[in-house]
């Protein structure tokens, strides 16, 4: 993985001293809050309902078990001893104090972490396939490019005060783990007929009150050419993106006003002028250079079959639950992609205790595993496992609540924080989570619904994702009570798509029976080997409707 | 319909009460009551304490009676006054009964 | 407060322009005017001895100066709300497409954390509502001492350091 420089490591401990002086200047009364408030969201620093909160960026979702433990230990020493991972690969911290900021950010810097720009109006944390490096059929390591982009993006002078957030994505398969139509701008590896890799750029995308998905804007952009290429959509987004309508100002709104193709056409025009300049010309020497951090693990070859794993999941039929769900394959034989659910059973989704990193982070050592990865699911993936060891790290992970074998299925929810926690709030979001994995814990049923992605948010920005769950939630305030709408058939995945709203909403006592109802109207119609989101697809949802609102 | 003024310190970020000549507190229990002419007041005398930096996001809040304790009348307040309903061990409801 | 910045350098200045409201006569001497006034009254303002200036809202593309900025002493960047950045960009196409060489000096809500972003982009002089020691500008200007991306300045970005310690070349002091 990336290790910085000096450069890097100065950069970010002159941030830390930085913010040290803003708080100062917001305690000793030199800034108002107005004035304040925008420069920590600039540090990821929110005030929530009970607290602080400070959102630690985690660059493409990577961890060492350095960083990792410290982690935990920030937690324990800052906070209540617990962080939450959110959907954007990022760790969140819920109860910090504004004091003590600036000795986090500083003890964050020691293992190479910060808190820039994971809120604010700017470029955030540049997210990517968790399985980057593992999968099958990658064309490059998509983390390379967002390790390029979160350089160019940090600290950017002309684009710390954008309209609005600015999120990007790069995956480099054709199968999609990172959400990636969703973001404002969306980046494919592609190779063209010669065999050279570029990128498919997309741009538009995003969720919160009026969805979209993004749509593409350069079918090949040359990787010399992708800085410039994404300064000019961000020049005409800084230029153009409205400033009068919080609600209307990010790209989305830009690309569905003026059409994707005038948008093309003056993001060409833009670049055409930067690409003349060529000072955002990316060297292959630079890329070369980042690359090599990336070039992964030096891959043993194990035999392609463990008799010592297949002996295990014989004997032991709740490890042989866990692999059913939680181990992928990976493209070097004998090793595996393992999945650490965050999801137990009526537990907070996404949650890890201090105690949880820091045996985490020992787990790693033990196994050689450089890095953990973050989802936007909100779970954990240790990409390169041997799987001769695979039944040692689950033994280790059972006592700890961090081997939950649901991974993909009705129990693995992804769900914000909600009213539980959140200023911005409407409705609670995790009990409501908590309630439908209870409903569905058995393992047996979780197996027979198959692949099924719940998402809930507790307001429209929609954090959790709503609008790309196969089943979405949606927690709205409806005379101060607090109600749920349903949304289906969305996808997060390479057959992206948006849910649909099924129709009125539910309360809290309801939403769950609601749920079994419309997993019940699958179970009823679905054809042999169709996943929930096939079968909504295939009868629409007239079906589910009829079912949910007869009475 | 009476109102509590609520804020949240600018140093720990924990919510706040307004209690009147008593200042700010930290149970709801412990708030001052307002009704219209309070409520003016007790923002005018509140937007001193923000100048000074003591606390952030002044506002009124309705409350009403319900079997005999007055509550919030919004959930979200009962949450902020009380802590996550979904971690009973964290929060202003884990140092003592609360709402 | 008029303050000017070079080079990572700051020192207070003597505003030589009046700046005037629309409906308000001319003095003798130098003027900022809104764009609103220039575009409407060009030809006079432009034929008179004085240094001339254009003020601009951060709705306002320079590009609506059309091609006589190039007369203009001064362009004046306007800010109501510090969070509205478009003028980083204005500021940015100022200096290189419209290749300007005049004063740019930004105004209204600015805050000293942004003072080091609007510089690299080429905003030479700043007019701060509340009074900044030079030596805190100097400051703000340095507090991030090495910079990633490319700008109108024309810093070594990292990447620039980098590669010329790759090749052996020594790395210049800052």
């Amino acid at each position: 993985m990336y290790r910085y420089d000096e450069f890097d490591s100065v950069l970010v401990h002159e941030r830390a001293e930085q913010f040290r002086g803003q708080v100062a200047r917001r305690l000793s009364g030199e800034l108002t809050e107005d004035e304040f408030k925008p420069l920590r969201l600039m540090n990821g620093l929110y005030l929530q309902l009970h607290s602080y909160m400070l959102r630690i960026a985690i660059p493409y979702g990577t961890l060492s078990s350095r960083q990792l433990r410290k982690l935990g230990q920030i937690a324990r020493r800052y906070d209540r001893g617990y962080g939450h991972f959110t959907t954007r690969q990022n760790l969140q911290l819920h109860w910090s104090q504004l004091p003590d900021v600036p000795d986090m950010l500083v003890e964050l810097a020691e293992v190479e972490m910060h808190c820039m720009q994971t809120s604010g109006n700017n470029v955030r944390n540049i997210s990517a396939d968790p399985f980057a490096g593992a999968a099958e059929g990658e064309i490059e390591d998509p983390r390379i490019l967002c390790e390029i982009l979160r350089q160019w993006s940090t600290l950017h002078p002309e684009f710390s005060f954008l309209p609005r957030k600015f999120k990007i994505c790069v995956i480099a398969t054709e199968e999609d783990r990172a959400a990636l139509l969703i973001h404002d701008i969306a980046i494919k590896a592609v190779k063209n007929e010669a065999g050279e890799i570029g990128y498919r750029v997309y741009v538009g995308g995003g969720l919160g009150r009026t969805p979209y998905l993004a749509q593409e804007i350069g079918s090949f952009v040359e990787k010399r050419d992708i800085l410039g290429f994404l300064e000019a959509i961000l020049r005409v987004y800084n230029e153009a993106g409205r400033r009068d309508n919080i609600h209307k100002a990010r790209v989305k709104i830009l690309v569905h006003q003026i059409g994707i193709d005038e948008m093309r056409r003056r993001v060409e025009a833009e670049f055409a002028e930067i690409r003349k300049s060529q000072i955002l010309e990316l060297p292959a020497e630079e890329m070369s250079r980042i690359a090599a951090y990336f070039a992964g693990p030096v891959f043993a070859t194990p035999p392609a079959v463990s008799p010592e794993f297949e002996a295990a999941k014989r004997e032991n039929p709740d490890f042989a639950d866990w692999v059913k769900t939680n181990v992928h394959p990976h493209k070097v034989a004998g090793y595996a992609i393992a999945t650490v659910s965050l999801k137990p059973i009526g537990k907070t989704p996404g949650d890890c205790t201090s105690e949880q990193m820091e045996a985490l982070a020992d787990m790693m050592d033990a196994f050689g595993q450089e890095e953990i990865r973050v989802t936007h699911e909100q779970n954990l993936i240790l990409p390169h496992m041997l799987v001769s060891d695979l039944f040692a790290l689950w033994r280790e992970l059972v006592p700890l609540d961090l081997a939950t074998a649901n991974h993909g299925l009705v129990t693995d929810i992804i769900a914000c924080p909600g009213l539980d926690y959140c200023d911005l709030a409407n409705a609670r979001s995790i009990p409501v989570a908590q309630a439908i994995q209870k409903r569905f814990a058995d393992l047996e049923r979780q197996h027979d619904l198959g692949e099924l992605k719940i998402k809930i948010s507790g307001c429209i920005n929609a954090c959790g994702h709503h609008h790309v769950g196969h089943i979405g939630i949606l927690g709205v305030d409806r005379k101060g009570v607090e109600n749920y709408q349903i949304l289906l058939g969305g996808s997060g995945a390479q057959d992206a798509s948006l849910g649909e709203i099924l129709g009125p909403g539910f309360d809290s006592e309801g939403i769950v029976d609601a749920v079994e109802n419309v997993i019940g109207t699958y179970t009823h119609l679905r054809h042999d080997g169709e996943r929930f989101l096939d079968t909504y697809r295939r009868v629409g949802a007239p079906a589910f409707k009829e079912r949910l609102y007869a009475r | 319909m009476p109102q509590v003024l609520t804020a949240n310190r600018l140093q720990i970020g924990e919510v706040a009460y307004w209690a009147g000549a008593k200042g700010w507190v930290s149970d709801f229990a412990d708030a001052q009551i307002l009704d219209d002419a309070d409520a003016e007041a007790a923002l005018k005398a509140a937007a001193e304490w923000v100048r000074k930096g003591e606390v952030v996001g002044v506002y009124l809040f309705d409350v009403r009676v319900q079997n005999g304790a007055i509550v919030p009348v919004k959930i979200r307040e009962a949450i902020r006054a009380a802590g996550p309903t979904v971690r009973r061990d964290l929060g202003k409801q884990a140092q003592h009964v609360s709402l | 407060m008029l303050v000017e910045v070079k080079a990572g350098s700051a020192r207070i200045v003597d505003d030589i322009f009046t700046t005037l409201a629309d409906g308000e006569p001319l003095p003798d001497g130098p003027v900022i005017v809104s764009l609103k006034r220039f575009l409407a009254e060009k030809d006079g303002l432009l034929a008179r001895a004085h240094p001339l200036g254009v003020r601009l809202e951060t709705a306002e593309s320079p590009e609506l100066l059309g091609p006589e900025l190039h007369r203009l002493a001064a362009v004046a960047l306007h800010v109501h709300h510090f969070r509205d950045g478009r003028h980083f960009s204005w500021a940015r196409l100022l200096r290189t497409r419209l290749d300007y060489r005049g004063e740019v000096r930004i105004g209204g809500h600015v805050l000293k954390d942004q003072i080091a972003f609007y510089a690299r982009v080429g905003v030479n002089v700043f007019d701060l509502a509340q009074n900044i020691a030079l030596r805190d500008i100097e400051a703000a200007l340095s507090e991030i001492s090495q910079v990633y991306q490319p700008s109108v300045d024309g810093r070594p970005t990292i990447q620039d350091l980098r590669a010329a310690r790759a090749h052996g070349a020594l790395v210049p002091p800052t």
